[in-house]
Formats: C-alpha cells, sequence, structure tokens
C-alpha cells in the first residue's frame, strides 16, 4: 500500500505544486490525471524519492520512504517524463548497465534478460546501435525496458505513452496490465484515453490539488445523461457558450460540433443527449471547479473493481 | 536582426554575471591584485636592498609583464568555461531547438553569445585595471611607497590593449569554436591547458643563449600572451631602472602585427563558428529524413515479438553492494571516458611537457643534469601534479554531472546503488585517466631515459614518487573537487572554488607560508637522491600522505552525504544550516575527520619542533637579541689547532662529539673574555678549559669564558667540549633546507656552522630575519690596508686530527691525511691528520667505491660511474697544472666525495672536495660540454684560490676564490681540452653574464660583496673573464709569474688578500705598467662593456689574393684590443672529439683559413680594419679567439 498524507511542496517563487494531498493507493494500476502544471510529476517524484517534499508523509507499505529513500529505490520502477541515456552506448550495454545499478537478477543471466526485455519493447533489431541514433520513440521504449526490469513493488511511469505510435502504446499497454496484476502501478497522464483502458481507479489532480478520486465507470455514471452533443453555426458559438457549459467544441467542415454537460432540468433545446465518456467526466471536472458526485476524494478505495 | 542579436547578448550577460564563477573569480583577481599592489613582483633590475631607485610596480612594463602572464594563466581557465560552454549549455538544456525554431539567425545566436563573453570579460579587464590602480596608488601601504611611481593613466591602459586584449579575445574565440564544433566540454578546456603548458613551461623562459636569434623572433611572435616579446625585446637586456619606470613599451610593427593576428583569430574563430553552427542547423533540420530512412530501413513488417509473460523471466531485484556498484559505475564510466577526444589529446600534450621538462633540467653552472629515473619523477612531480589536477578538476566535475547532462539522473538516481558506490566508480574510472597518463609518461621518460643510454630504467622511483606520493594527492583533489560539485551544484562554481584553492596554495608558496601541514600537492618538498630513498623527509612525506588520504576521504563522505542525488527543498535546506544540525553532521563526520587532523597536528607539531621551526626561530633570536650589541664586534682568539673525535651512527641520524680547540690570542691585547658559539640541537653540552670543568656563561647558545687570568697576546688556551645531538634534528619546514646532514646514505658535517665543534666569537646571521635584518656592512676605501682578517674561518691556518667511529659499511674522510684506521666490532675508527695546516675543516661520509688517480681519489656512490673517468682525469690534470701555475700543492692526496642531493652543493675544503650527487656526478657531460670536467676543475681550483691562498673579509674579496676558480678552469680546459674547449667554456660563462647580470646595480669586481641581485654572475662568471683577460693583456708567462707570487706571499701570512692586494702584487710583473693599469681601472675598478658591431664590410680581390674591408664600431663601453679575423672554412670539424681539432689541426689540413688584424676601439668608437687574404674570405669574425668579454656576441660575426 502507497500511503500520502497531506503532502507539500513549495517550489522557490514561491510556487505551491502540492497543497496536501492525500491518498492511499493499492495493488493495481492507479491513473493519475490533470492538466499540464497540475503538480502530477512533482508528485511522481516525490513518491520516487528524487525530490524532497516541504512536508508531508509517504509510506510504502508502512516505511517511511521520504526519511530514507532508498528503501524505494529498491523496489521501484521509474520512467520519469524526460529523460536521456548514455549516448554513446548501445541500447542493450545502457540496459544492463541499469539493470546491474538496480541489482536485477534472472535465472538466464542479465544478457539474456537485457535481451527478452528488448524484445519485449521491440527493440531487439536496435540493440545494438548506439542510443544517440535512436528516434524519440525508441528511446522511450528503452525507457520502458528498464522500468519493468526486475519485480518493483511500485512502478511509476510519467507520460509514459508520449511518443509512441498506436502500435507501441497498445504494446505498453499490454505491459503495463500485465504488471499491475501484482503490483502498484501508478501511471500519470493528461491523456484521458490511457486511463479509460488502462485504470481502475484514477484521481484528478488540478493546482496541486487531488480534485477526485473515482474509477471510470463511476466518473461516466456520474454524467450520465447530463451530456449533450449538437452542432452549431460561428455565429451562435457565444451563445452556447454563454447559456450552456461547454465542454468540448470542434471545427468541423465548417461548423461547430459541441458538446456540452447539462445536469438534468436544463434547457437543451438543440442538442441530442450522447454517452457520457471518461473524458466528458474529466473536462466537467475541469471546466466546473466541481467534484462529480461520488468522487470525492477519499469516496473509492484505489484498486477497488470499477 | 540588431534587436535579436542584442536580444541574446543581454540574456548571456545577465546569466554570465549571475553565476558564481564570474563573482568567484572577480573576488580571485582582486585577491591577487592586492597581493601584488605590495611590491612582491617587479622588474628585475636594480637592486632593492640596496639605496637608490626602486622598479616601479606601477610602471608600463611590470603591468605589461603582469598582465600578459594573468590574463593568459588565469583568465584563460574562466574564458574557456564561459566561452567554450556557451553554446554547450544551450544544447544541454534543450533551447536550442526552440530558439532556432525562431526567426533567430544561427549568425545572430553565435555572435551575441560571443558578444555576451567577451563583454563579460572586458567588464572583468577594466575592474582588474581599476583595481590595480586602487590597490596600486590609493591604498598602498609604507612598506611597499618606494616601488609606486607617479600615476599615469597610459600605464595600465596600454598594457591592458596590447597584451591582455588580445589574448581574451584569441582565448575567447578559439574555445568558443571548440565548444561548438565537438560539443564536449572537456575539449573546450583543451586550449587553457595547452597555453599554459606552452607559454609557462617553454615559450617563456626556454631560451638558451645558441638560439638563432630569427627563431627566438619567431617563438616572440607566436606567444599568444606576448610575454616572450616583452621579456626577450626590453627585459632582459637590462636598459636599467630609470628607464623602466619612466619609458613607454616600445612597440614594434611585428608585435602590432601578432597582437592584431591573434585578435583576429580570435574573431576568425567565431566566424567559423557561426558557418558551422548554421550549417549544423541546417543538418539537424535535415535529419529528420535520415532518421526516418534509418529507423525506416529497419522497419520491416511488424511482427509481434514473442510475448513472453514478465512473471515468467523470474526477476528478482536486490540492491547492488558497494563493490558491485562501484566496479559497474567505474566500467561504464570508463566507456564514456574512452569514447571522449579529451583523453588522447591531453595524455600527449602533458607527456610531452612532463618528458620535456626532465631532459632540459640544468644543474651547477648551467651544466646540463643526467637523468636518472627517481631525478626525473622528482623534477616532473609539480609540473605533472599541476596538470593532472587541472585535467581531474575538469573530468570529475563533468563525470559527475554526466547523468545530469545527458538527462538520464531521474532514472539513474532511482535507482538503488549506493551513492558512494557512484562516487567512487567514478573517481577510480577519472583516476585510471591519471593512472593512463602516469603510464604514457612513464613509458616516454623510458624512452628517454633509452636514448641518453647512460641510466639503466628502473621503475620502482616512480611507483614511489608517482604511486606513494602522488596518487594520495591526486585522489585528494578529486575528493576536494566532488565535495564541492556536490555541496553547490553547479559545475561553474565547482570550477571556481577549484581554480582558487590551487592559485591559493600556489600563492602561498610563492610567498613562502606554506609548510608540510598545507603542502597537499607536495610542491618543491620532494627530493630525491639515488643514495637514499626519502631519508630526510620520510616522517612528514607519511603524515603527509596519510593526511592526504584521510582529508580525501573526509571530502569524500562529505561528497557522499550532500551528492545532489535529491533535490533538498529550500526550507529543509535552512533547517540544516541550524547550529543544532550542523554540530549533529559534524559530530558524523568527526570519526572520518580524526586522521587528517591527528596528521595535520601531527606535522605541525613536527614542523614546529624541527630544526626550522618556531622553536628553534625562538632559540636563534634569543641568541641574536642578547648577544648582538655586546658580541658582535668583540676581539676573539683564533683557532691553532684542533683535536676531535666524533661517533657517528647515521641510520639513527645521531652523533656524538668529544672534541677541543687550542686557542691563541692574534691581537696585540690580552682578552679577558672569548666565547664560543654552540648548536641549537646540541644536547648534554660540556665544557674544558685546559683540561679541567668548566661552566662558561651560558648566554642563549653563546658560552662566554672568562680565564683566571687574561688570555695574554700570543698566549693559548684549550677548550673542550663534548655533546650528543640528532642532527638534523626533528622535521624540515617545507622539505628543504638542510645544507648539513647525517642521514643513512651519508655525512656531511663542516666547520662553517657550530655543527659538530663550536664556533668562535658571534654568530652572524643566527636569528637574523626580515624583522631584524641589517644593511651590509660599509667597508672604507682603504680596509685593505694592514692586516685583513680571513673570509672564513680564522686568521692563521691550523692543524687538525679528527677521529671518526662509524658503522663499518661506511667510508668517513676528512681534512688531511688518513693516518690510522682500525676495525672493532661492527665499527670502522679512521684519523685523519692535516700534514699541512688548514683553515676549516669538514667531515664527509657514506657507503662509496673509490677510484684512484695520481695522488687523488674519488669517492663515488657505487651507481654513479658515468663521469668518473671524466672527473678524475680532470682531478689528476688539476693537482699536476694549478701546482705547475700557481703553487705546490702541499697536501699528499686531493680527494673528492659525493652526498646525497639533499643539499645541491659543492665545497673545496682543503683535501676533501665534497660534491653533491646532482654535481658531477649526475651532469650530462659529453665531449662537446664537457660539463663534469668543467664542475670538477672549478672546485679543484678552491685548493689554491680559496684554502691556501684564504681571501680576505671585504668587498672583491671572493672574486679571489670564485672568480679565480672559474679563470683557472678556463687555463684547464685549454691546457687539457684544447683551444676549442676553451673557447665553449668561455662563451658559456659570457652568456651566463650576460643573461644574468643587472646593469643598474653592478659595481665593479673591488666593491662586489654579494648582497645584490647580479652579483653572482658578476662574482663567477665575470671575475673568471677578467682574470683570464689579465693573463693575455700581461702574457701567459708574467702572469703566472705574479699569480705564484701573490699565492706565495699569501699563503701563510695572517694577513688575506682582497682584489687590491692582486693588483699591487701582480703589477712588478707587467710589461707595461701603463696597460696594466688602464687594464684594471677599466675591469677591475670599474663597469664596463664592449659590445662590437660590424657596421660594414666589403670584399675586393687584390694582388695574390682578397682584401676584407669593414667598418667596426665599440657600441658598448670600455677600451680593448680586439682582434678581427676574416676567415674561410670551418675552424673546429663537427666531430666527438674537439680536442683533436684544434685550429692548427684543421689548418694543417687546409681546411681552415684565416687572417687576422688587431684594432683598439674605446666606448662608441669605430674604426676601418683591411685585412688582406690569401684565400678567399668567407666570415668576418671578430675575437675569434673569445680573448675580450663582450654583449652581443652573435652580432659580431658575419658571413661574407
Amino acid at each position: 500500500m502507497l500511503s500520502i498524507r497531506d503532502l507539500v511542496k513549495i517550489y522557490p517563487g514561491p510556487v505551491t505544486a502540492l497543497q496536501g494531498i492525500d491518498l492511499d493507493v493499492s495493488n493495481g494500476m492507479f491513473g493519475l490525471l490533470g492538466p499540464n502544471g497540475a503538480g502530477k510529476s512533482t508528485l511522481m517524484k516525490v513518491i520516487a524519492g528524487l525530490l524532497e517534499p516541504t512536508s508531508g508523509a509517504v509510506t510504502l507499505d508502512g516505511e517511511d520512504i521520504l526519511a530514507e529513500p532508498e528503501r524505494v529505490w529498491e523496489r521501484l520502477g521509474y520512467l520519469p517524463q524526460d529523460f536521456g541515456f548514455y549516448p554513446h552506448l548501445s541500447g542493450r550495454a545502457m540496459l544492463k548497465h541499469l539493470l546491474r545499478l538496480k541489482g536485477v537478477r534472472a535465472p538466464g543471466g542479465l544478457r539474456r534478460l537485457s535481451a527478452t526485455l528488448l524484445e519485449r519493447v521491440n527493440l531487439a533489431e536496435a540493440s545494438r546501435r548506439k542510443v544517440k541514433e535512436y528516434s524519440g520513440g525508441m528511446r522511450q521504449r528503452l525507457g520502458i525496458a528498464q522500468a519493468i526490469a526486475g519485480d518493483p513493488r511500485i512502478l511509476i511511469v510519467d507520460e509514459p505513452t508520449a511518443g509512441l505510435d498506436p502500435e507501441e502504446r497498445l504494446r505498453f499497454y499490454h505491459i503495463l496490465a500485465e504488471l499491475a496484476e501484482d503490483r502498484i502501478v501508478l501511471l500519470s497522464t493528461h491523456i484521458v484515453e490511457d486511463v479509460a483502458v488502462l485504470c481502475p481507479a484514477f484521481a484528478v489532480i488540478k493546482d496541486g490539488r487531488l480534485v477526485a478520486r473515482t474509477t471510470p465507470a463511476k466518473a461516466r455514471a456520474a454524467i450520465a445523461g447530463a451530456v449533450f452533443e449538437g452542432t452549431v453555426d460561428e455565429s451562435e458559438l457565444d451563445r452556447v457558450h454563454a447559456e450552456h457549459t461547454v465542454i468540448q467544441s470542434l471545427l468541423f467542415e465548417g461548423q461547430h460540433r459541441v458538446r456540452i454537460y447539462q445536469p438534468a432540468g436544463a434547457d437543451h433545446a438543440g442538442f441530442e443527449p450522447t454517452d457520457a465518456t471518461l473524458e466528458d467526466a474529466y473536462l466537467v471536472m475541469m471546466k466546473t471547479n466541481a467534484d462529480l458526485p461520488g468522487a470525492a476524494p477519499h469516496a473509492v478505495a484505489a484498486g477497488g473493481s470499477a | 536582426m540588431t534587436g535579436r542579436f542584442r536580444a541574446v547578448c543581454r540574456l548571456d550577460l545577465a546569466h554570465n554575471f549571475g553565476r558564481p564563477l564570474f563573482w568567484i573569480w572577480i573576488l580571485i583577481l582582486g585577491f591577487i591584485v592586492w597581493g601584488l599592489s605590495g611590491g612582491n613582483v617587479r622588474i628585475a633590475s636594480g637592486d632593492s636592498s640596496v639605496g637608490g631607485t626602486k622598479s616601479f610596480l606601477t610602471s608600463e612594463f611590470a603591468n605589461a609583464q603582469l598582465m600578459s602572464m594573468v590574463v593568459l594563466l588565469f583568465y584563460g581557465f574562466f574564458i574557456a568555461v564561459s566561452a567554450g560552454m556557451a553554446i554547450i549549455r544551450d544544447e544541454e538544456l534543450k533551447v536550442s531547438q526552440v530558439l532556432h525554431a525562431t526567426s533567430l539567425t544561427p549568425r545572430q545566436y553565435v555572435w551575441g553569445k560571443y558578444a555576451a563573453c567577451l563583454a563579460s570579460f572586458l567588464v572583468i579587464l577594466a575592474l582588474h585595471v581599476a583595481g590595480a590602480m586602487f590597490f596600486n596608488h590609493l591604498l598602498s601601504d609604507a612598506d611597499s611607497a618606494e616601488f609606486i611611481g607617479p600615476f599615469a593613466a597610459a600605464a595600465y591602459l596600454k598594457p591592458a590593449l596590447f597584451f591582455g586584449l588580445p589574448t581574451i579575445l584569441f582565448v575567447a574565440g578559439t574555445t568558443f569554436l571548440i565548444g561548438e564544433w565537438t560539443r564536449k566540454p572537456i575539449l573546450v578546456f583543451v586550449v587553457p591547458v595547452l597555453l599554459f603548458i606552452v607559454c609557462a613551461f617553454f615559450l617563456w623562459n626556454w631560451s638558451p643563449s645558441w638560439l638563432d636569434p630569427r627563431i627566438n623572433r619567431i617563438l616572440m611572435l607566436v606567444d599568444p600572451s606576448g610575454f616572450r616579446w616583452l621579456d626577450e625585446t626590453w627585459m632582459k637586456v637590462d636598459m636599467g631602472v630609470d628607464f623602466y619606470n619612466s619609458q613607454p613599451i616600445g612597440l614594434d610593427a611585428g608585435f602590432v602585427v601578432s597582437r592584431l593576428l591573434f585578435s583576429a583569430i580570435g574573431l576568425g574563430s567565431v566566424f567559423l563558428t557561426a558557418r558551422h553552427f548554421a550549417r549544423s542547423v541546417r543538418r539537424s533540420s535535415a535529419r529528420g529524413p535520415r532518421l526516418a530512412r534509418v529507423v525506416g530501413r529497419k522497419a520491416k513488417p511488424r511482427t509481434d515479438p514473442p510475448c513472453v509473460p514478465l512473471a515468467s523471466l523470474g526477476m528478482r531485484t536486490r540492491r547492488p553492494g558497494f563493490l558491485r556498484g562501484l566496479v559497474e559505475v567505474a566500467r561504464v564510466e570508463l566507456r564514456e571516458l574512452r569514447s571522449q577526444p579529451g583523453l588522447y589529446i591531453f595524455v600527449p600534450i602533458i607527456v610531452i611537457q612532463v618528458t620535456g621538462n626532465s631532459m632540459l633540467a640544468v644543474g651547477a653552472f648551467d651544466t646540463p643534469l643526467l637523468n636518472t629515473p627517481g631525478t626525473m619523477a622528482v623534477r616532473s612531480l609539480g609540473v605533472i601534479t599541476t596538470l593532472t589536477c587541472l585535467l581531474m578538476m575538469f573530468y570529475v566535475v563533468e563525470s559527475l554531472r554526466r547523468e545530469a547532462s545527458t538527462q538520464l539522473a531521474s532514472i539513474y538516481y532511482a535507482t538503488p546503488v549506493r551513492t558512494a558506490a557512484i562516487i567512487f566508480g567514478k573517481a577510480l574510472a577519472n583516476s585510471l585517466v591519471a593512472i593512463v597518463m602516469l603510464a604514457a609518461a612513464l613509458a616516454a621518460m623510458a624512452v628517454v631515459l633509452a636514448i641518453q643510454g647512460r641510466v639503466r630504467f628502473d621503475v620502482m622511483p616512480f611507483l614511489l614518487v608517482w604511486g606513494l606520493l602522488l596518487l594520495p594527492t591526486l585522489f585528494l583533489w578529486s575528493a576536494f573537487v566532488s565535495a564541492v560539485y556536490a555541496f553547490t551544484r553547479s559545475r561553474y562554481t565547482a570550477y571556481g572554488v577549484a581554480l582558487a584553492a590551487l592559485v591559493y596554495t600556489v600563492y602561498k608558496l610563492i610567498v613562502g607560508e606554506i609548510t608540510w601541514v598545507g603542502n597537499w600537492p607536495l610542491y618543491n618538498t620532494v627530493q630525491w637522491s639515488d643514495m637514499g630513498v626519502f631519508e630526510l623527509n620520510r616522517t612528514a612525506l607519511i603524515y603527509s600522505r596519510v593526511l592526504a588520504v584521510g582529508a580525501a576521504i573526509f571530502f569524500v563522505a562529505v561528497a557522499v552525504r550532500v551528492f545532489p542525488r535529491r533535490s533538498f527543498d529550500p526550507t529543509h535546506v535552512l533547517l540544516r544550516l541550524q547550529p543544532r544540525t550542523l554540530l549533529r553532521h559534524g559530530a558524523h563526520l568527526l570519526p572520518i575527520a580524526a586522521v587528517p587532523l591527528a596528521m595535520a597536528f601531527l606535522l605541525h607539531a613536527g614542523v614546529d619542533a624541527g630544526f626550522q621551526g618556531e622553536q628553534y626561530e625562538r632559540r636563534a633570536k634569543d641568541y641574536w637579541r642578547k648577544n648582538f650589541a655586546t658580541w658582535k664586534e668583540v676581539p676573539q682568539p683564533d683557532l691553532a689547532r684542533v683535536d676531535i673525535e666524533l661517533e657517528l651512527e647515521p641510520e639513527l641520524r645521531w652523533m656524538k662529539v668529544d672534541g677541543a680547540f687550542e686557542l691563541q690570542n692574534l691581537h696585540d691585547d690580552a682578552l679577558d673574555a672569548f666565547a664560543l658559539t654552540s648548536g641549537l640541537h646540541w644536547r648534554d653540552l660540556s665544557w674544558t678549559v685546559n683540561g679541567e670543568a668548566a661552566e662558561p656563561e651560558d648566554r642563549e647558545g653563546l658560552f662566554v669564558f672568562r680565564p683566571d687570568a687574561p688570555l695574554a697576546a700570543g698566549g693559548t688556551i684549550e677548550v673542550g667540549f663534548q655533546f650528543e645531538a640528532s642532527f638534523p634534528d626533528g622535521m624540515t619546514k617545507k622539505g628543504g633546507g638542510a645544507g648539513q646532514f647525517i642521514v643513512p646514505s651519508g655525512v656531511v658535517l663542516t666547520s662553517f656552522q657550530p655543527v659538530f665543534a663550536p664556533v668562535i666569537g658571534f654568530l652572524e646571521g643566527r636569528g637574523v630575519d626580515e624583522d631584524n635584518g641589517y644593511d651590509a656592512k660599509e667597508y672604507s676605501d682603504d680596509f685593505y690596508v694592514g692586516v685583513t682578517r680571513s673570509v672564513f674561518g680564522t686568521s692563521q691556518p691550523y692543524d687538525v686530527r679528527m677521529r671518526i667511529t662509524a658503522p663499518r659499511a661506511y667510508t668517513m674522510n676528512s681534512v688531511g691525511t688518513l693516518v690510522e684506521e682500525s676495525e672493532e666490532g661492527d665499527k670502522k675508527t679512521v684519523v685523519w691528520e692535516t700534514e699541512h695546516p688548514v683553515r676549516f675543516f669538514n667531515v664527509v661520509g657514506g657507503k662509496w667505491d673509490v677510484r684512484r688517480g695520481e695522488g687523488t681519489a674519488i669517492y663515488y656512490h657505487p651507481e654513479h660511474v658515468h663521469n668518473i673517468d671524466e672527473m678524475i682525469g680532470a682531478l689528476d690534470a688539476a693537482r699536476v697544472h694549478y701546482s705547475d701555475w700557481f703553487y705546490p700543492y702541499p697536501w699528499n692526496e686531493l680527494k673528492l666525495s659525493e652526498f646525497p642531493s639533499l643539499a645541491g652543493y659543492a665545497q673545496g675544503f682543503p683535501t676533501d672536495i665534497t660534491f653533491s650527487e646532482s654535481i658531477g656526478f649526475l651532469t650530462k657531460s659529453d665531449s662537446r660540454s664537457n660539463a663534469a670536467f668543467l664542475v670538477t676543475a672549478h672546485e679543484a681550483a678552491h685548493q689554491w684560490w680559496g684554502n691556501l691562498l684564504h681571501p680576505g673579509d671585504g668587498p672583491g674579496g671572493n672574486v679571489l676564490s670564485e672568480g679565480m676558480a672559474h679563470f683557472s678552469t678556463t687555463l684547464l680546459f685549454e691546457e687539457v681540452k684544447g683551444i676549442r674547449a676553451r673557447i665553449a667554456f668561455c662563451k658559456q660563462i659570457e652568456d651566463r653574464y650576460n643573461d644574468s647580470r643587472h646593469v643598474d646595480s653592478e659595481r665593479a669586481l673591488v666593491k662586489l660583496d654579494g648582497t645584490r641581485a647580479g652579483d653572482n654572475t658578476v662574482l663567477y662568471d665575470k671575475g673568471g673573464w677578467v682574470f683570464w683577460m689579465h693573463l693575455n693583456a700581461m702574457g701567459r708567462e708574467n702572469a703566472l709569474s705574479g699569480l705564484r707570487a701573490f699565492i706565495g706571499h699569501f699563503a701563510e701570512d695572517r694577513d688575506h688578500a682582497v682584489l687590491q692586494d692582486y693588483v699591487a702584487h701582480m703589477r712588478p710583473f707587467a710589461p707595461d705598467e701603463e696597460a696594466y693599469d688602464a687594464f684594471v681601472e677599466q675591469w677591475l675598478f670599474d663597469v664596463i662593456l664592449p659590445e662590437y658591431r660590424i657596421l660594414s664590410v666589403a670584399t675586393e680581390p687584390s694582388e695574390g689574393g682578397w682584401l676584407v674591408r669593414a667598418r667596426i664600431e665599440n657600441a658598448g663601453t670600455g677600451r680593448m684590443p680586439v682582434q678581427v679575423a676574416a676567415t674561410s672554412g670551418e675552424r673546429f670539424v663537427d666531430e666527438e672529439d674537439p680536442v683533436v681539432h684544434a685550429a692548427e689541426d684543421a689548418a694543417a689540413e687546409g681546411a681552415y683559413q684565416e687572417a687576422r688584424v688587431e684594432l683598439v676601439l674605446g666606448a662608441g668608437e669605430s674604426g676601418e680594419v683591411v685585412i688582406p687574404c690569401g684565400f678567399r674570405p668567407e666570415r668576418l669574425v671578430i675575437d675569434p679567439d673569445a680573448l675580450v668579454l663582450q654583449r652581443g656576441r652573435s652580432r659580431a660575426e658575419k658571413e661574407l
């Protein structure tokens, strides 16, 4: 169990990145959604033991990982948002080096293990090439390979699908799902679809605060029947914005396809009801600054069934 | 364009001035400028210890000297960091791509960044100049006031413009180009390191007298600092203090063009940078398709890889242990280092420098030194330490921030590998860089020794010096730099602090305030002797190295604690700085700090209690304070006989003395009291008078005896003394300074100081330092009239009996003849007695082999056989010819004994010459240099000029010792080695005189008292030349007859000779008294130096041959007859043995022809010579036989 209590992080400036986060995460995949600059990466870094918070507590299975970050490093798989590698090493050499630093062991030896891991991320053919020759996606996959290595108790992946093509993204989903069976997998992302596909539970962070903690199904259910879709002209757009909570507006073939959130009872002339998606739920939370019914931060134990 | 250029420039400028690096640099600069304003560095003209004008440190010349050096040596590294890293930094921060997606052009970007760097350093230069003005003219204290001239802004601005600015432009431009071109931080530092090596160790000081002026000129112009030009053009030809103080620097066209070219190279480099950068930007934008091609090539139709479940891989994680982590970090770090070109650039540069430095070392009289593994290892230690520290500084910092630079940090630091393993692993890898460098240097040294072909290569001295001594230094330095980086978390601050630490250490070394405690790089402390390893300083070295390793471990511990693996929260940083927290952390580090602190304490205590320490200084000062006023001028008895029993234990550095002096009152009046000065290191001292126990008054080491009855004129009294001593007592202060010693490899004891026997009367010099120093004694013009006291020892010669007991393995020599030798157990006792009286005595011992000649013997270290043949030949020849020319040698044997080079002198005691191993025995001597012959002939001459003729106490007296020894050497060269070798020797000492004399402060030989800078070369080199010219002026036989009579008169006399006595005694032998007077007036009583120039020369055919017409001028001073020769062919065939290729031989072979005329020219006079030749002349040579001491001899020759 990962337990976070009243976590505050203030950067010089001062900029408050985290404003008293409380969160419990048990085994399984847990999503962390939020807009850019919400504090997700800061939270990930604190949990990974790379950033000292201003105050608060973080424990993993009861162990204080703020006081002794080495304790979490022994059991951590970490894929940060931005990273690089030694440019002169080949992918395989780089991976082997990281495996050794992590103290990973495998029955067939590290050579075989690194080859297998590189296969899993589809880098087998490029394993002998120097990292500096890798494309962004290849580097990302190498990052994934090192993160999943070993037998980490907790896997933290920060914006992991950035730079991956759809095929690789799917492959990564498989890996994460496989790993999440018996450990904590913390997925930080602003791509709602990732959470929708993978996470039985997730939390939303905004401006350093935890604004929701729920499951995708509950989030969708909370706005079910309140999402409508319609097409409006350019001239009507301002009026629609004034009268409704517009959660999405896309210009398509000269017309605006608009999705609005309209709680029951309100007038929604000209709009047809439509199925609510997780993205709708997320955008409603961002637009309305209101908690969704049943999505209060402590309402659902993460990892619980959707 | 201007706006964007300005925006880049402004941003970088703001960044530069926000960096700690700049402020550290400004602080260092302020410290340097303030330090220099104290007058520590001035032009070496004139003399500061005597009255008269001092050279101003505010003059244009002084400022230019300092500016050229400071800008290149100190600015260079900071400019490299700033300019070289400007583009690399943007790349690391990944802002380049964003920047180049804007309308900013590469040219605007590059020039904007360069302009910012340049502007930053121009501001610093301006602060530097302003600081110098401020400290020199407004804050100068009374001590330095005499070095401060009137304020003139041009004296500061012109050096900054012509010496500072071009160097800044050059270094900034080239490092900028390298940084952009390679994008490798390490390579950026190649430029300052290379400039440091080339300038400090080559361009600024390598200027042998034989160097072709054209090559010298080229070297002047290729010096990026301008220092060599200034030195060679203006400073070496001493123009006098007034000139330097008041005149502006005269710039020549070549120099101005050179400065413009360096500036142009700097700016041109920026132009190239802009071009290359523009191309690279285009390339990177074109890289997309290329990468796509690469990726596309591999992008075959995808087949899903076999999906092996991760759980089935059986992966387990266990935190890697320290060693496992260390090895892994080091392994990969090494791969990274190996892939960087820095290694392949720095290592050869440093190796070349280190070996070159060893090969060019010179010893006594500038004779080249023979390299042995030990001397090479030690001689190169300082250079290799400095260069390796600089290199390690860059490698350590760049290595520690490699993860940050490559953005691997968040993955890397989240692994469970221990921080200590990371730091040690990286340190280990970086150490291997140093080890590779040392191995390369070692291989180069082996090659040098193989080429030299005289000494076998042995790896052990290198292991001892570079292994045991140097590696702890490098370990400490790396740890310190790591700790600074870990603490500051900034590469630039780390560079600044590390450079500041290095500069501070060097500064303390220069001002002489460093002891074993603070001398972590062991600068100037390590002495090598092939005869015994680190015998004098072994304990201090052990403590020092344990201190270094202990301090290194401490710094590593600090680095591990504060290494930026995890970003601290600022509020917690403040908490951590609370006293209680600091104390708690300090307490944790205390056990680690205990060892270095203990070692520092032991060293400090050892230095304090040692013979150069404060305790001894205090006692010496007490001695001076108590006795200077009361006993300095009190008449004393003289020695009449010495009888000493000396027991030695070299392994324990111990001696026991039981001796007696017979003292005689040579004054006209009875002496109520007399005094003897004891050694400060003596223990259990007791005295007897005429065999009875005595208790003289102890005046802090001056023992005053008051006999029951005054010692009547001519009366004698016997004073006995018994004591024990360790000598030298305790540690040295900073490594050297032990002129006499008892160590396992050898013993050197002399009667000059109260070391193993008392000295009669008050000992001048004891307890004197800068606080109580006093001016040299003023002598009246007729001081030599009447009886002149001896300069050393006592006024009359006396007999010595020396009974020495030492371990059997030792041979113990002393003055006189060995009269008795016996062995008992493991001890051997020898008795030496003088068969002819002496004026001072010594004891020298060692474990030697001996080579005997004709009444001569050389005692030498068994491995130092290299020059023994040449030295015994010189000794034999000296004994025979000097006896023949000057005075019959009155003793039975002439010995020469070698001692370890803990001291580097040679001394000619009667019958018992002592040589440091670095003199003669390890001189690089060949048939061309005859260096071993030279030093042996010189020292052997002191048996006559120093022992038989003992100079008087007064100005010019010592010229009869040292000048005569060089003159004797000149004669012996011609006699034994031939005219070519003699001419070579004359030219060699003429060059030394011209290079080292100080025109302003030079005094006539009769006024020479050794107190002024430049006196040394006048004493030896000019002295030797003057006696040689005098011999030629008087005629050889007349002069030698005069010299024989001169020595004969003074050898047994109570009066001691000075130069005025020489003049008086030689005059009767002069064939032309008028010419004689003119000569001595010029050369002994005045300072003159002819300088001959060929104003014009033409050849024309004449009846039966050719005519050479030449106009010659004496642009110097003095009037001397000088020969002018027209020559054809080579006079001396350039073969190995010059002896057989004297002029006659070559002439006999018809290879060389010459015709000569003689010309007499006074100062400023010119005259025409016509030389009829029976051959076609090829060359006009003034003074072909080196018979007239002169300046600019190389210009007194012309090809026809």
